[in-house]
């Protein structure tokens, strides 16, 4: 654990301390450095129980595919911003990767913290170089309003989590993880503990996000650089489902009732965001609301706490992380040839981008779940879990699959295919760099197809 | 002395209006001092405010106050803690349209229309007059016509004479005026001389053809038609019998602006400066190194100051009209080596043409059409009260100066009265009340419009070099120009004709005229 730790946080000093010539390639490789040495916590010779480093720190079958995808995609972000901030001056670009890097260290520190004030306070720590990064390099006037919305939903959502938490502590004397599972608070049927059940999950909930509280979302992946972009739609709203999963042990009695209308919610969320992709005139818009609409799928599998309905969940945070954050990287390519997020203003770009018509077409068959990739799985697994809960469900899941598939049809042939205009026939040919980021995002997707045991948690 | 009682009655006021509980002190409870201790040498002379302090009043609108001020504060509304201009346009923009005038509003208008979805892309139109008085459209005599022999003009001229018949069913905006264009459908009469007759005659087979109702007369059958004519040296005419006349161009224009802004389209009052593009070069067929560029942004000048936004754009439209070529040398176009591709520059300038009101009480009345004659003058009906307007177009070798808009009076005794007086009879007493100039988009290679992309320029559409046509096919070119962009290629007509190609391989697309 602290292999990778340590070197994360002594590469920003050398992210101010490399000359600038050799800047980009010196993180680039430190950075492919740590990640693969982070595909170490992949191997674990046994299936559950905890792997320790010291009292702090300790990964499980759950948090390490989710520190996998952290580390991975600290490359992955440096790769795509390196164009874009090729004309900032020196200290700015420094300073860029800087909080690219704090991100990454308060993310593994999130997600390998064992006790729950300390990912509490890690996860409150990742909005800061995130708000930095959306409102200092945004693109648009309205990263502001961005921002605003991004802070604050997610700060209202987790204060009466710091609250909840500490009620909790106070009276069970400890919020370590592992004697998290032997301390369930006693069920009284007060109507306090239904409050203090609401404001454990509602920082999770606004983080993933849930349908209702869900408006932060497109605002901020919309506006923010592609760093950004990438990073939040990878990672950091899987910190809300990686949360809600540790925080589901200690909530138990109640969430037999009280997880009804979130699982509802949930699912609505699913139909009614697919159908606004569909009338997206925004490209990365019509990405966020995507997102939006499978992390709908995950909060349900979440909360419906089975084996099956964990298992699909994570393999669905990993899966999903990978292809959003592919798809923002397909996004960010047009932007930067076009300076236009505007989907009719950029089709048909079979003809002149080939084989960037490939890496878009695997990443929207990613999105639409097709088998044998893991986006599948966990959809399945999912769905699967909700129809033996209740019969019902399967109306809603299986209309928001039917909507998935089309909008990302619609996406990709929206995008690739028809008539090519005029203005985008000389457009600059894709660079090797570009298609070392999409085969970067898309192998591992393609890869855990065979090895699906690296990413489904402690169940199954 | 006077200034501490002051201070000491205001004093006394604050604690007071504590006690009562005021939030903070209104200009009410300030002018306290004045009244209190009867110091009338420091009394203040303020006329207003209350006579008594209402606590309640003062409170509602206090609250008021702060619920504004809440409000605004509010991610929902367009507060911004820091004050910007409200005129300078987005920093961002789709596609921006360089000229406000009748094309470029209407392809802002036919942009917005074909956008599946409400606010798709954002539409910025950029004008640097925002009187227009010296913009080409309002300044035009406003005819239309569809007697051009090349088949693309006509086609032009219907599909726009089309729209304007049916303007509110395109352009009418919600609890707002129908528009109304005062379209005259008086038509047009070419009268030809006995060598350019021929011509006259392959053009109306061409007309008829497309679709154009245009009739031949015999100079008998003009003089029984229009009895105020000479038909003296007419050996044939050519006479619109619909969709021909003249209309106002300022409604039009106006008509367009309103319904694109309605639309969504976005209008800024400033002047394009430069241009920020990315260059690339790429290696042609025939193994030659060729440099193209690409727009990355636009530099707008606010008018009469020194603040500019550029505004990061996807496309740019061209719609400059006069001044449409020297936009393109901001590019580079034009001021390469002569023998090459990048010293060949966008053939569009400004030509001066003037246009004279003259009044003839004994005129041809209201029964008149927009009359040209071979010789080269016109002149049209204007209103009903016995109005006319007229002009000719001046010789290659005597174009007049255009750097400014000054009408030449002699020119009308010189060139237009002769000739106007010799084929109606009736101008010989007539009295120029006004006139005017406005600028032609000349286009000096073929002068005919130029549509489509330059093949220097990645990003820039051009709709422009009409030369004296361009408001009468308005509509339509900013229909094509639309389907251009948004669907890759023309759909209602074929204009691929007049794109930049003709120009390269230096084949002009002349129009075959009998003037």
């Amino acid at each position: 654990m602290l292999k990778i730790l340590i070197p994360s946080m002594f590469m920003l000093l050398t992210t101010w301390t490399s000359p600038f010539k050799q800047l980009w390639s010196t993180i680039l490789m430190y950075s492919f450095l740590v990640a693969t040495l982070s595909l170490t916590w992949l191997a674990m010779p046994t299936d559950t129980g905890w792997f320790y480093i010291n009292n702090y720190m300790a990964y499980d079958p759950l948090s390490s595919p989710l520190l996998v995808l952290t580390c991975w995609l600290l490359p992955l972000m440096i790769i795509a911003s390196q164009n874009h901030l090729a004309e900032e001056p020196e200290n700015r670009q420094r300073t860029y990767i800087s909080l690219l890097i704090s991100l990454q260290i308060f993310l593994i520190l999130a997600f390998s913290a064992t006790e729950m004030i300390m990912f509490y306070v890690m996860f409150e720590a990742t909005l800061i170089p995130t708000l930095i990064i959306i409102t200092r390099w945004g693109n648009q006037m309205e990263r502001l309003n961005a921002g605003t919305y991004f802070l604050f939903y997610t700060l209202a959502g987790s204060l009466p989590l710091l609250v909840a938490l500490l009620i909790y502590h106070s009276s069970m004397g400890s919020l370590s993880y592992l004697s998290l599972t032997s301390l369930p608070l006693t069920c009284s049927n007060l109507y306090a503990n239904k409050l203090w059940w609401m404001a454990c999950l509602l920082a999770f909930l606004v983080k993933m996000p849930l349908y209702g509280v869900h408006l932060w979302l497109p605002k901020a992946h919309v506006e923010a650089p592609i760093a950004g972009s990438m990073v939040l739609a990878a990672v950091l709203l899987k910190l809300g489902g990686y949360g809600m999963m540790r925080i589901m042990i200690i909530l138990d009695p109640l969430t037999k009732e009280l997880s009804y209308p979130f699982i509802i919610l949930a699912l609505w969320g699913v139909i009614m965001t697919g159908s606004i992709c569909l009338r997206q005139t925004d490209l990365k818009s019509l990405i966020a609301y995507s997102s939006v609409s499978h992390m709908g799928l995950v909060a349900a599998g979440i909360l419906i706490q089975t084996p099956w309905g964990f298992t699909g969940a994570l393999i669905l945070m990993i899966a999903h992380g990978l292809t959003s954050s592919a798809l923002f990287c397909l996004a960010n390519t047009n932007y930067e040839r076009t300076h236009s997020r505007t989907i009719i203003l950029a089709r048909g770009l079979q003809m002149v981008l080939p084989l960037m018509a490939t890496w878009w077409f695997l990443a929207s068959l990613a999105n639409l779940a097709l088998p044998p990739l893991p986006n599948l799985m966990g959809e399945i697994m999912i769905i699967t879990s909700l129809f033996n809960w209740s019969f019902y469900t399967l109306i809603l899941t299986g209309l928001g699959t039917l909507i998935t598939a089309s909008y990302s049809l619609y996406m990709f042939l929206l995008t690739q295919r028809g008539p090519i205009p005029h203005h985008l026939i000389l457009l600059e040919p894709s660079h090797t760099r570009e298609h070392l980021l999409l085969a970067l995002h898309l192998l591992p997707l393609l890869l855990l197809i065979a090895k699906p045991e690296l990413v489904w948690g402690w169940t199954a | 002395m006077c200034a501490w009682r002051r201070l000491h009655g205001s004093v006394r006021t604050l604690r007071g209006s504590l006690l009562r509980g005021c939030l903070s002190s209104t200009a009410a409870t300030r002018r306290q001092p004045g009244r209190c201790g009867g110091l009338t040498l420091c009394q203040r002379l303020s006329t207003g405010g209350a006579l008594r302090n209402d606590f309640f009043k003062d409170l509602e609108d206090q609250l008021a106050a702060m619920r504004k001020k809440a409000a605004d504060a509010l991610p929902g509304s367009s507060w911004m803690p820091f004050e910007i201009n409200p005129n300078l346009p987005p920093e961002t923009a789709d596609i921006v349209i360089v000229g406000g005038g009748v094309v470029g509003w209407s392809i802002a208008y036919w942009l917005k229309q074909k956008e599946r979805l409400p606010r798709g892309m954002r539409v910025l139109v950029v004008e640097r007059d925002p009187s227009y008085s010296r913009a080409s459209t309002v300044l035009s005599v406003g005819g239309i016509r569809q007697q051009f022999s090349l088949p693309e003009n006509i086609y032009l001229s219907l599909a726009s004479a089309d729209f304007m018949r049916n303007i509110n069913e395109h352009l009418s905006v919600m609890n707002e005026d129908p528009v109304d264009l005062q379209f005259n459908h008086s038509g047009y009469l070419f009268l030809a001389s006995e060598e350019v007759a021929h011509i006259m005659e392959e053009n109306y087979n061409t007309q008829r053809l497309a679709g154009a109702k245009v009739s031949l007369l015999s100079p008998q059958r003009v003089k029984e038609n229009f009895p105020w004519i000479n038909t003296e040296g007419v050996a044939l005419a050519s006479y619109g019998l619909e969709n021909e006349g003249w209309f106002d161009p300022w409604s039009l224009l106006n008509a367009f602006r309103r319904k694109a802004i309605s639309l969504g389209a976005i209008q800024c009052f400033g002047e394009v400066t430069d241009f920020k593009y990315t260059t690339h070069i790429r290696t042609t067929a025939d193994e030659e190194q060729l440099e193209t560029r690409r727009i990355k942004s636009v530099k707008v000048q606010m008018p009469n100051s020194m603040e500019y936004q550029p505004v990061e754009c996807a496309i740019v439209v061209n719609a400059a009209g006069a001044y449409s070529g020297k936009l393109a040398e901001m590019l580079g176009i034009g001021r390469g080596p002569q023998d090459s591709i990048y010293g060949l520059p966008v053939p569009v300038e400004p030509r001066k043409r003037y246009v004279y009101v003259v009044h003839c009480p004994d005129g041809p009345g209201l029964d008149c059409p927009l009359l040209i004659d071979y010789s080269g003058v016109y002149f049209r009906r204007e209103g009903l009260g016995g109005n006319y307007i007229s002009g000719i177009s001046p010789e290659e070798a005597e174009e007049p100066d255009t750097s400014n808009l000054e009408v030449d009076h002699q020119f009308f005794e010189d060139k237009v009265w002769p000739k106007l007086a010799h084929r109606v009879p009736a101008f010989e007493k007539l009295k120029v009340t006004s006139a005017w100039a406005g600028f032609y988009d000349y286009n000096t290679f073929d002068q005919n419009g130029i549509i489509g992309i330059h093949p220097l320029i990645s990003n820039m559409y051009f709709a422009t070099g009409f030369s004296g046509h361009g408001l009468q096919h308005s509509p339509a070119v900013g229909r094509a120009v639309a389907e251009l962009i948004l669907d890759g290629g023309f759909k209602t007509l074929n204009l691929k004709r007049m794109s930049f190609s003709r120009i390269f391989a230096q084949e002009p697309m002349l129009e075959q005229n009998i003037v």
